[in-house]
């Protein structure tokens, strides 16, 4: 698939929905030669996508890496929020985030998460666009103008 | 953001760890919010948020104090 060059942004905004499809569909990232392939684009060209994504906030790569840790609501790493859906197990991110996936895929859902503090594991089922378990809380630590500070604590 | 029991373990979690409490929700109202938040994510056509259209979603899902500013 060739990139579309019908303004200055479009590469940008095809290589990252190329991202969140392809997280979407396997659980997991593209790497940056993969997303290169795919538009037959070089590595380096991906490369400077991947950047400029990065430093919007459209997604989040390891420190110093072009690996793309998260795209929210997704992780590429495991975390204490499961979600299972569509047949597949996503991580997310937080707890706002195992909400989020749901949604992004418009799917029923089956999330485990873990309770902080207590430790007790918890299972939610979203079921035609509603939540089980409403006795939860989720705490947001820092309000949404530090959001992006460390997103990583975030 | 962290999932808890109750009001009591938040507490606990931000004492033990020496930080401030923050906004905490109902999980059903964290739902409305996703909603609103990630319904588009895969779209071609999703290029981020402005501030305005960030401020416009926590509107709609009812958060309007300052913790919610942007």
């Amino acid at each position: 698939m060739n990139l579309i060059m019908d303004n200055n942004d479009s590469p940008l905004w095809q290589v990252r929905a190329f991202i969140y499809n392809h997280f979407a569909d396997t659980t997991q990232p593209p790497t940056v030669e993969e997303t290169a392939r795919h538009f037959d684009i070089s590595t380096e060209e991906a490369s400077e996508l991947y950047k400029e994504l990065h430093n919007r906030h459209a997604l989040f790569l390891e420190t110093e890496t072009l690996t793309v840790r998260m795209a929210w609501p997704f992780s590429a790493v495991p975390t204490i929020f499961k979600v299972h859906a569509k047949g597949k197990t996503y991580y997310a991110n937080c707890a706002w985030d195992m909400l989020g996936i749901p949604v992004l895929l418009q799917s029923d859902a089956v999330v485990e998460a873990v309770c902080t503090e207590t430790d007790d594991l918890v299972q939610l089922e979203i079921k035609n666009g509603q939540i089980t378990n409403y006795d939860l809380l989720i705490h947001f630590p820092l309000p949404f103008s530090r959001w992006y500070d460390d997103l990583v604590f975030t | 953001m962290l999932l808890f029991r109750s009001e009591e373990w938040i507490d606990k979690w931000c004492r033990r760890n020496n930080l401030e409490r923050g906004e905490v929700l109902a999980i059903s109202q964290v739902w409305e919010l996703s909603k609103l938040w990630y319904q588009n994510r895969l779209s071609l056509d999703y290029h981020g948020r402005s501030v305005e259209q960030v401020a416009e979603i926590f509107k709609q899902a009812g958060l309007m104090s300052k913790f919610w500013r942007v």
